[in-house]
């Protein structure tokens, strides 16, 4: 079929609904179009209605509230790059900002759009994990829910989002300690990189022994997931050689990477357990 | 097909076109609008070869709805510079051989404009970084970012 | 930048040979003015697209266009049954047809699909959309065959049979000298291996496009991105129409690197334009390209390598198989150099190669910059680090006891009467990796390599290469320079503008370059073997030395001097040593013109004529000369996750004469990347004749991030036959950079990957970590 599209542009939420009204199942949502335009040029989808969430000028802010991080869904890479908020109380969240695509996409991606899009290798899914997002999200009729990240997923391109639903904003409890917290995305390229496998992980350390880790992974299984055998494994415990053996050995447990043109299962593995590695000491040592 | 004004300022010029909703600005500046400077290389953000400023932020024109761009400016290479007003990227790509085949460069060289108006004294590897996202099949990058690094400096001094 | 050590004695005082000049085309093309093929637009075009095949091996049993034909805005719809002549056959050379092999040529598939890329059919419509649209409803019966994608398997007797012939080998060839079992028994060491090299993509920027339309004169005329314009002979061909109704264009071409060497959308632009009586534009997508256009020849490269203990090479058998994919088109070529390379730039007593190349249902293969070189520069640098280390020799200290040096011969029997300087390159290459870098932690570890190579520059000599270019002095001493050559970014049209303005004294601004129009421009030949500078460069120095020559007398009596005397340069005329009281470039043209003297004048240029190679022996002439040089590189690599970075990487050639020194560093960076590309982590991958890697997200080049800063040294001896002194650098600046990278890994690791790329993965298994 010939594509046969419409175009909507809403400049709140209420006019966004109003504009979607019958029409589900009609409707892609679009914001930085790094995903979708590909899709409708592959003709992957054919939609029926094109819905611009960018003039939601609500849904691109960074603030700090309390002890709560509050990022629009719209808040692009460079935007998330640049922001002393960001820089500051979660930079594992900056570092894999700075590595999505290239500085034209990161121009244009928005954090919303790369989680909505739910690919299994979602730069921005393994900081967020780590950082105990949770996603806000509005529906038709005032109606709207929380959603921890962790149960955001269900699959590869696939949320618990409604038809009708959009991501608004994420919000992360500020880190006790921002900078006990790493990121390591491993790709076989050093920009636009799909990456191979990536880990994000915050730790909360009382003096040296462990009392609280979050450890996530990315393009290791069908989504993006919570290492919580390694976590486990961290748990009340200093960060020894062979603590650190032990989460090797638990995060084989956990993820279930395929293999693909950029690498083999066995290879996603091994690489897995260096990053864990390696991310676990860089957490530790903190910054100085 | 349902078409929608499009009105942007393209190069300081207020244009417009009639556009269809799926239609990327890249579609629409090639076919529509004559701006062939802007090139297509593989249609999906993957090289670069579309880049273009929208408000002074580059981006992939292949990866803009062009509706997104309406009531905007548009800057393409001849926005940068022209033969009248040639910028000192430009001056300093065509010095240092930073141009083979030329099917990369308009891309490339507003890459290196959005650059340099981000971080005016960049060191190599920002150079290197501010560029990743435009290919090059030709050159190996090594000329491009000495012509970017001079441009820099000569524009520092 | 470079740095440019004189060989033999102090280069001539060129005006512009030889200095960092910036190009002639450069200004348009940075303000963005430069038109490629797709920038045009006529009245009334209309938009070709093509149907492909949906298996990689299959009879086609039925093809229905009616639902395609009915659909409002398709104008026409086109299958073999509609091409005028479907098949053809090539037999190689353009303009000097050889025997010894037929290349089948074919628009539409007909009863058989050979590839996954093969076209069934054509569709030209008011829109990119409704063409698009209408190829989708074409309705194609396939009977799905089994095919054959190992060409190990292609090659066995009783395989599933790709083409119309019962065999699956295209060709063979052999190289004998001596007798290698002596030579065997004579080493006391003897490496032996099995190397293999994957399918490549050329991936140029522009993707492939033209534009045909019937000109008022019934002249089908194609605007076309090729290297090639000559293939208006193949169209007029499949047209049925005489050579001299079509024409065939070539603008700018945004990145060839050989595959748009081969015929692209040519004839199907000009069937749909001629069936429709409209212009007709075809562009493909960069999906299309990678899964439709040709690849690089994978290799299946078994050698045998023998040595005595001081390292002196006495023996080395080789047996290349080429996997061509599903067509023909080069791959015999691409094989002859191969087995023409395939020793390396050593003297080795005793030499048996066995080359063949057969079809199977991949990606058809041809031309890709070096053209069968770097696939055996890979396997024979790799030979020789291995025969190093075993005989605990460093790997210049080897080369040094084996390099071909002037007046030696290749196996082939070929003496080498130009300038060989691979030693010095390997030496000066080596030494500018400077100190070792120190790993940054425990886990990294650095390590160095050198490659040497070498290639051939000018086609191969039995195919009669010629080329012409026109040099014409207007009234006003400007230049006008026609020449039917490609320019793919090599400035191959800048080298003649130059080479005019230097003949004639003249600045590079006054001179005007009309390019690539097979009706208003000498036929100069293809860009392809890295021949144009040579060949174009010498019919312009023809050419110019003739206007010049004519302008001489006159110029003579008018400055009352002895013409041998006379200097041409600045704009000036002048009696030598007395440059202040010249005249005007221009008043001479003038005076020269009021007497009838003839101001231009066309030349060609005749590269070597000789006969056909045995191809049983693999004696012969073959090619005018080669390019030789070498290339360091120092790696680190991290053995926990095998990612490798290229911390230098240092390119050696002797380029002959450089006429453009900024272009001759561009090509060897560019070499150096593409090369780089090839040895770490470019791979089209194909399972079962289907490509798993169709864009630029899946096939991956290095990005300004992955490249290494590339140092550049040029030796320039002068001694080449191109121009000046000149040798072609365009392919033979890819040659050696993925076995220098790969020698420096397996020095980093203490373990070699026999595959290239070596990707991380690869690492991680030969390091056992997998």
């Amino acid at each position: 079929m010939m594509i046969e599209t419409e175009y909507l542009a809403p400049r709140n939420i209420d006019q966004l609904f109003e504009g979607i009204r019958g029409r589900i199942g009609q409707v892609k949502f679009m914001a930085g179009c790094t995903n979708v335009l590909p899709s409708l040029r592959a003709r992957a989808i054919s939609p029926g209605l094109l819905v611009d969430l960018t003039g939601l000028e609500e849904m691109a802010h960074i603030r700090k509230v309390n002890r709560v991080i509050s990022v629009g869904a719209l808040t692009t890479m460079t935007a998330l790059v640049s922001s002393e908020i960001i820089q500051k109380e979660s930079p594992i969240l900056a570092s894999a900002a700075r590595q999505l695509g290239n500085p034209l996409t990161r121009n244009r991606a928005t954090i919303g759009g790369n989680l909505a899009d739910a690919s299994p290798a979602a730069d921005m899914a393994p900081p967020l994990l780590a950082l105990e997002a949770t996603i806000h999200t509005a529906g038709p009729e005032g109606k709207g829910r929380e959603i921890p990240l962790d149960r955001f997923f269900l699959g590869p391109n696939k949320t618990v989002l409604g038809e009708d639903e959009i991501i608004t904003r994420i919000t992360i409890p500020k880190p006790e300690d921002p900078w006990k917290g790493s990121h390591i995305k491993f790709g076989l390229r050093n920009a636009m990189a799909i990456s191979v496998a990536s880990v994000a992980l915050m730790l909360e350390m009382k003096e040296n022994v462990c009392r609280k880790a979050r450890v996530a992974l990315g393009s290791l299984s069908p989504t993006p997931i919570r290492a919580y055998l390694v976590e486990k494994e961290l748990e009340d415990r200093e960060i020894t050689d062979e603590v650190l053996e032990r989460c090797t050995v638990a995060v084989n447990q956990e993820i279930s990477p395929i293999s693909d043109i950029r690498g083999s299962a066995d290879y996603r593995r091994q690489v897995a357990a260096v990053l864990l590695k390696r991310a676990i000491r860089q957490a530790h040592m903190g910054r100085k | 097909m349902k078409t929608y004004e499009l009105g942007i300022k393209l190069n300081g010029q207020a244009v417009s076109a009639q556009v269809h909703a799926h239609e990327t600005l890249l579609d629409v500046l090639r076919k529509k609008l004559g701006a062939k400077e802007v090139k297509n290389g593989c249609g999906k953000g993957d090289c670069g070869a579309c880049t273009v400023m929208l408000d002074g932020t580059a981006v992939n024109a292949c990866l803009t709805l062009a509706l997104q761009a309406n009531g905007r400016e548009v800057t393409t290479v001849r926005g940068v510079g022209t033969e009248d007003q040639p910028h000192p990227i430009q001056e300093s790509f065509v010095r240092h051989g930073a141009i083979q085949c030329g099917y990369c460069t308009p891309g490339m060289v507003v890459s290196a404009k959005a650059l340099l108006d981000r971080i005016p004294n960049p060191d190599r590897g920002q150079i290197r970084e501010g560029i990743s996202g435009n290919l090059c099949r030709c050159t190996g990058y090594n000329k491009i970012i000495e012509a970017i690094e001079n441009a820099a400096s000569k524009a520092q001094s | 930048m470079s740095e440019n050590p004189k060989n033999k004695t102090e280069g001539p005082d060129y005006q512009y040979i030889g200095k960092p000049m910036p190009r002639h085309d450069a200004w348009d093309k940075v303000f963005g003015r430069t038109k490629y093929a797709d920038d045009f637009d006529m009245p009334g075009m209309l938009y070709g697209k093509v149907l492909r095949s949906a298996y990689p091996a299959a009879k086609i049993l039925s093809i229905d266009t009616s639902e395609a034909e009915k659909m409002p805005g398709v104008e026409a719809v086109l299958t073999a049954k509609d091409v005028p002549n479907n098949e053809t056959v090539t037999r190689f050379g353009q303009t000097h047809q050889v025997g010894g092999f037929e290349g089948l040529y074919r628009v539409l598939a007909d009863k058989k699909v050979r590839y996954m890329g093969d076209a069934i059919a054509l569709v030209a419509a008011e829109t990119e959309e409704i063409a698009e649209e209408a190829v989708g409803l074409i309705k194609v019966g396939y009977e799905p065959l089994p095919g054959v994608f190992d060409p190990l398997e292609a090659i066995k007797p009783g395989a599933y049979q790709v083409g119309e012939a019962e065999s699956n080998v295209i060709c063979s060839y052999q190289v004998r000298k001596g007798d290698v079992e002596e030579g065997f028994a004579r080493s006391d060491v003897i490496i032996e291996n099995t190397y293999r090299v994957p399918f490549v993509e050329h991936a140029f920027m522009e993707p492939e496009s033209g534009m045909a339309w019937v000109d008022d004169a019934g002249v089908i005329t194609i605007r076309v991105s090729t290297q090639v314009i000559e293939h208006f002979r193949d169209v007029a061909e499949v047209l049925g129409v005489p050579h001299n109704k079509v024409r065939v264009i070539a603008p700018m071409v945004g990145g060839g690197f050989g595959s748009k060497e081969d015929i692209s959308v040519e004839s199907f632009i000009a069937l749909l334009a001629w069936k429709t009586g409209k212009p007709v534009k075809m562009t493909w997508t960069r999906e299309e390209s990678i899964r439709s256009s040709s690849k690089r020849h994978p290799y299946v490269m078994r050698y045998k390598t023998g040595a005595t203990k001081d390292g002196k090479l006495m023996a080395m058998e080789a047996e290349l198989i080429s996997d061509a994919g599903g067509h023909i088109y080069l791959s015999p070529w691409v094989l002859l150099y191969s087995t023409v390379d395939a020793t390396g730039p050593y003297d080795i007593s005793h030499v048996k190669v066995d080359a063949s190349t057969v079809l199977t249902n991949n990606t058809f293969c041809s031309a890709n910059r070096g053209f069968g070189s770097p696939q055996v520069c890979y396997a024979y640098e790799c030979q020789m680090d291995e025969l190093a280390k075993k005989l605990n020799l460093s790997p210049l200290e080897i080369r040094k006891k084996n390099y071909l040096h002037k007046g030696d011969a290749l196996a082939t029997g070929r003496v080498l009467d130009y300038a060989v300087e691979t030693e010095q390159t390997a030496e000066k290459a080596l030494a500018a990796l400077g100190e070792p870098s120190k790993p940054s932690s425990s886990t990294e570890k650095i390590g160095r390599g050198l490659a040497s190579g070498f290639m051939s520059y000018g086609r191969m000599t039995f195919l009669h290469d010629t080329s012409r270019s026109f040099v014409s002095v207007e009234l006003d001493g400007s230049v006008t320079v026609k020449c039917g050559l490609q320019d793919i970014g090599g400035g191959q049209a800048s080298s003649v503008a130059s080479i005019a303005a230097e003949v004639l004294g003249v600045h590079m601004e006054e001179v005007k370059v009309f390019i690539g129009d097979t009706a208003l421009t000498p036929i100069a030949g293809t860009t392809t073997a890295t021949r144009m500078l040579y060949m174009s460069g010498n019919a312009t120095v023809k050419a110019a030395e003739a206007v010049k020559n004519n302008l001489l007398p006159k110029a003579a009596e008018m400055l009352e001097a002895d013409p041998k005397d006379l200097v041409f340069r600045d704009k000036k005329v002048f009696v030598k040593g007395a440059p202040t009281h010249g005249i005007p470039f221009d008043q001479v043209v003038k005076a020269c013109a009021a007497d009838g003297i003839q101001l231009y004048n066309v030349a060609q240029f005749n590269a070597p004529f000789r006969e056909l190679m045995d191809f049983k022996t693999g004696q012969g002439q073959v090619f005018p000369d080669f390019t030789f040089g070498s290339h360091a590189a120092e790696v680190s690599v991290d053995t926990e996750t095998g990612k490798v970075k290229v911390l230098k990487l240092v390119a050696c050639y002797d380029v002959g004469q450089a006429i453009n020194s900024l272009s001759a560093e561009g090509q060897l960076e560019g070499g150096a990347l593409y090369g780089l590309g090839y040895g770490l982590i470019e791979e089209v991958i194909l399972d079962k004749g289907i490509t798993l890697t169709p864009s630029f997200s899946e096939y991956l080049i290095p990005t300004a991030l992955d490249a290494p800063h590339v140092r550049t040294i040029m030796v320039e001896s002068r001694d080449g036959a191109g121009p000046f002194g000149a040798k072609g650098i365009g392919e033979p600046s890819c040659n050696s950079i993925a076995p220098a990278v790969a020698n420096a890994v397996t020095d980093a690791i203490g373990r070699r990957i026999l595959d290239i790329p070596i990707t991380p993965e690869k690492i991680l298994r030969a390091l056992g970590k997998l």
